[in-house]
């Protein structure tokens, strides 16, 4: 036992030296590793030049920052970021395709504008009740000010509409109108039925009415009459607009107003309760500029946002076109 | 003899238990569309109930933020925004009880956001259960069921045992023969 | 049993007993450490893609529960960075001992920080604290913040570096490794699970250890420190508070030291040196599986958020019903299961002794709930692993090319299969434990206990499987 014990001893003082510089080795070791790995951290996220916006649900915060610069011509790098769940990103009025902004996961986009303005940002993916409510604005500085064109007020604003005004009517539609039906009838109507005025400004229980009073219509029932407003409207829309209207819907509005139309959807009790597109009433007594009104303006306090900055006015059109399509079905579908 | 007998009766009981053929119920396989909403950090309804055979339409209905819905033992995926119902239809010709889980992150408590899909009976689940019975009757059989018994077996004792006290000087230690 | 000595295979005594291969593992595991903290603290607040909840929470729980304990018992202590640095403030070195002061000679390689360690006069714990009651409390306490702990990285990183400081306090303070050996709430279950592990660290010949006045594996020498977790290896007859770092196979002089493979379980049936607070470990334990494969893993979502809403009203109703169901329901329904399996019904005493006895039959059980649970939770969500690999404080790095890979479940149709053999092995496991503590004493069936395990794990089958 002694032996093996001095052996020992003996081996280890043998060694001294080694140790020592074994344990440097030791610090060293650790240290690169624990302090060179913050470093490398640090190192990596310095040369980012890119700006990170942090999108938040709208209780939390939206987006973050929510007002961003850029000039004219100068690419705007934005890296993109969720910290709950998913959200979506795309500019206004652009047409730039939208962009999914995922929980954890970095979203580069380079944005380059052409034009000096104010364009607004905004969330793309239903983050809650309150999703509308995230967006952003970003300001375009152009190398010289131009003076911007003036913008044409919004319909309602040209005929003075007072688009809050209740309108509903006393009628109730047993089927719903079908231009369809409507051409079948075989009548030529008064061009003046035909006219994009009419379709814009004129509610269909005006047309309706009017109608009712026209010789043509003389020998046709109230059913009748209707298919024919359904035909007039129907020939101031496309397919492809009412397909396009429908995809904007079922992003935008569906979750609220329900992807019946019926006001239903799921957020539809959220707030004072979503129009119901199918409600022949409120329907019929309103026209095409009392819901561009609504659509660019918002609902001023019911829950329904502004869409003005963000819808292009094809976009709008094409939108307004489907809601009709609740009332006035397409018969080929 | 009679031990090698008892022993024999376990290992068949276990394999029958565990493997042999049982009916699947006898209903004939219709069409059924369940509608799913998917909230944070709950599908409702939790549990859904189909037969075997029968052709399976989910509507996914997300009514606060976006939700996916991943099918284990499928392994079929859906994703849902609010606003737009994603449907998934597929036959269950699997049987047994399927988790299926929220495949797009939706909060904090995402991972933990589970439902169950029961296909048929959930054999595996009950054949689990007379496993774990018959492992406790084959243990309750070598046990006496009255308390009043002598010790089954002599404990073996460690060699030797030290037990440590810190004192001043270190420690001292002693010997337990 | 026969047990076989791994130190007799000269290649692996040397890795063992050679200091490098364990610190190279240490600091590999710090690095991880710092960079999960530091993720937790500046990364995304998305918890499945920032590397402190991945990593910790699905891949070192993975690990740790699946592989480490139940094959090595303390393996992971023995790799564990939380205590390094409070150790080099002890010792004054980091990788083993230097020059010791003999008599009045002083070394020449003293340095500031080894003035410092003579200057810490370190206490030994307080004696009504040498048990695990602070760990189990600790656990609780954990367990109850569960669903905020597991999913907000920077919950997980203030308690990663919670454990760093605690660490380096009790050092400071306290003789050798105090936090590992009394406050670290993952070293207390991983001890008493330890003791089902198939490898042991004993002595091969306790005589040597009684003949042997120097005690080198209790104080120390110049190949090693005295004993980190104040245990001395001739005595040891558990793993339980063996913390594996291998300390004593260095020290020991006469190569005494072995690291054997044994029969799984074996610590279980030693009647010896069973406690009452490693019992109530047992039913913290358990009792948490079963809870988290409830709030987790069921289908109720007002039991996920409840669990969520800390400090809420619900919170504090769901934090007592789990306080309630750990340390009152489980423990007492077995104390009746004690009571009807046992013939000295009267004798408070030894009737207390069997119920702390017969929790040991609980280990298996607890341990093949755990994996059970870790499972389907591991393999479902261990593909967040290869992104945050590559991102991984969702800055969108790419490190390896694997930041856009998808979440996916893997092996969704085997787990359910793999989870009935464990759960139903654990049982089988733990009726023959309770058989062979109940024949121990004189007057004694196991039956009652048997039946206790049957219905937990009946009740497990259903929340997992069900």
């Amino acid at each position: 036992m002694a032996a093996d014990w001095l052996t020992h001893r003996g081996v280890k003082s043998a060694k001294k030296s080694v140790n020592l510089s074994g344990e440097f080795l030791a610090r060293f070791l650790l240290a690169l590793l624990v302090i060179g790995t913050p470093l490398w951290i640090w190192a990596a996220r310095r040369g980012e030049t890119a700006v990170t916006v942090h999108a938040l649900m709208p209780e939390k915060g939206g987006f973050l920052p929510d007002t961003l610069t850029a000039a004219v011509g100068v690419p705007l790098e934005l890296n993109l970021i969720s910290d709950d769940v998913m959200h979506g990103f795309a500019v206004g009025q652009t047409g730039w395709p939208a962009v999914d902004v995922k929980p954890g996961q970095m979203t580069e986009v380079t944005l380059t504008f052409a034009e000096p303005g104010t364009y607004t940002y905004y969330c793309t993916r239903w983050c809650g009740p309150n999703h509308w409510r995230m967006r952003g604005t970003i300001e375009v500085t152009g190398a010289e000010e131009r003076e911007a064109p003036p913008a044409s007020p919004p319909l309602y604003v040209e005929l003075e509409l007072d688009i809050d005004a209740p309108h509903e009517l006393d009628i109730l539609l047993k089927t719903p109108p079908s231009a369809a039906r409507g051409a079948e009838l075989d009548i030529t109507l008064p061009s003046e039925f035909l006219s994009r005025d009419v379709y814009l400004t004129q509610t269909p229980f005006e047309v309706w009415q009017a109608l009712r009073l026209a010789s043509e219509t003389a020998a046709l029932t109230d059913e009748d009459v209707w298919d024919l407003v359904a035909a007039a409207w129907h020939s101031q829309t496309t397919d492809e607009q009412i397909q396009r209207g429908q995809t904007l819907y079922n992003q935008n509005c569906a979750a609220c107003h329900g992807s019946g139309g019926g006001g239903d959807g799921v957020f539809g009790q959220a707030f004072d309760q979503a129009s119901d597109f199918t409600d022949s009433q409120t329907m019929l007594g309103a026209s095409t500029a009392v819901f561009d009104g609504k659509i660019r303006r918002g609902g001023m306090g019911t829950g329904m946002p502004y869409w003005g900055t963000i819808f292009t006015d094809e976009e709008i059109d094409a939108l307004i076109a489907y809601l009709w399509t609740f009332q006035f079905p397409m018969d080929n579908e | 003899m009679k031990q090698q007998r008892l022993w024999l009766l376990f290992i068949v009981a276990i394999f029958g238990v565990a493997f042999a053929p049982l009916p699947l119920g006898t209903a004939v396989p219709t069409s059924r569309t369940v509608r799913l909403e998917a909230s944070s950090f709950e599908f409702s309804p939790a549990v859904v109930a189909v037969n075997p055979g029968d052709q399976v339409t989910i509507e996914l209905a997300a009514t606060d933020v976006m939700h996916g819905l991943y099918l284990d033992g499928y392994d079929l995926e859906i994703t849902a925004e609010p606003g737009q119902t994603a449907v998934l239809t597929f036959t269950a010709d699997k049987t047994g009880t399927f988790r299926f889980r929220c495949s797009v992150t939706c909060g904090a408590l995402h991972p933990f956001m589970i439902g169950k899909l029961k296909v048929g009976p959930n054999l595996l689940l009950w054949r689990s259960v007379a496993l774990s019975l018959l492992a406790v009757l084959f243990f309750i059989s070598r046990e006496p069921l009255f308390v009043n018994r002598e010790p089954l077996s002599v404990v073996r004792k460690p060699n030797a045992e030290y037990e440590i006290r810190n004192t001043e000087h270190g420690i001292r230690n002693t010997e337990h023969p | 049993m026969k047990r076989s000595d791994l130190t007799r295979i000269p290649v692996v005594k040397a890795l063992l007993v050679n200091r490098w291969p364990q610190f190279i593992l240490r600091i590999v595991a710090l690095a991880g450490f710092v960079v999960a903290i530091l993720a937790g603290l500046l990364g995304t607040p998305v918890g499945s893609r920032n590397l402190s909840i991945v990593f910790v929470w699905i891949a070192w729980w993975a690990l740790l529960i699946l592989a480490a304990v139940p094959l090595f018992g303390r393996g992971w202590c023995t790799v564990c960075p939380i205590p390094m640095a409070g150790e080099w403030l002890q010792n004054g070195a980091l990788l083993g001992p230097r020059k010791r002061e003999t008599g009045d000679q002083r070394s020449e390689t003293s340095s500031n920080l080894q003035s410092l360690v003579s200057s810490l006069r370190l206490r030994p714990w307080p004696k009504r604290f040498r048990n695990i009651w602070l760990q189990n409390g600790g656990f609780l306490l954990l367990a109850l913040f569960s669903a905020v702990v597991l999913t907000q990285p920077m919950v997980t990183a203030v308690i990663l570096a919670a454990f760093l400081f605690l660490a380096v306090g009790a050092a400071l303070i306290f003789e050798r490794r105090a936090f590992c050996r009394y406050l670290c709430p993952v070293g207390g279950f991983i001890g008493l699970y330890s003791q089902v592990a198939p490898l042991e660290v004993r002595v091969r010949d306790t005589a040597v250890c009684a003949a042997h006045t120097d005690k080198t594996c209790y104080t120390g020498n110049e190949n090693g420190y005295g004993c980190p977790w104040g245990v001395f290896p001739g005595g040891l007859i558990k793993n339980t508070y063996c913390g594996a770092c291998l300390e004593c196979l260095r020290t020991c002089p006469h190569d005494n030291i072995a690291i054997q493979i044994r029969p799984v379980g074996a610590d279980l049936t030693v009647a010896r040196g069973r406690k009452l607070d490693e019992a109530f470990k047992a039913f913290i334990m358990l009792g948490s599986a079963v809870v988290y494969s409830a709030v987790m893993l069921g289908p109720w979502g007002w039991l996920k958020t409840t669990a969520y809403s800390v400090g809420s009203l619900a919170w504090l109703g769901y934090a007592l019903a789990f306080l309630l169901l750990i340390l009152g329901a489980l423990p007492g329904l077995f104390y009746l299961a004690t009571w009807a399996g046992t013939a000295q019904r009267g004798n408070r005493r030894a009737l207390r002794q069997r119920f702390t006895a017969n929790a040991y039959a609980l280990v298996p059980l607890g341990l093949m709930a755990w994996i059970a649970f870790s499972l389907s939770f591991v393999f479902a969500n261990i593909s967040y692993l290869w992104p945050v690999m590559s991102d991984p404080f969702g800055w969108g790095w790419d490190l390896f090319g694997t930041a856009a890979l998808n979440w996916t479940p893997y092996l969704s149709r085997v787990v359910p299969a793999l989870q009935t053999l464990v759960l139903v092995g654990g049982l089988a496991w733990a009726a023959g434990t309770a058989r062979k503590i109940a024949a121990e004493k004189r007057g004694g069936t196991a039956v009652p206990v048997i039946i206790y395990c049957f219905f937990i794990t009946v009740g497990l089958l259903w929340l997992l499987i069900g």
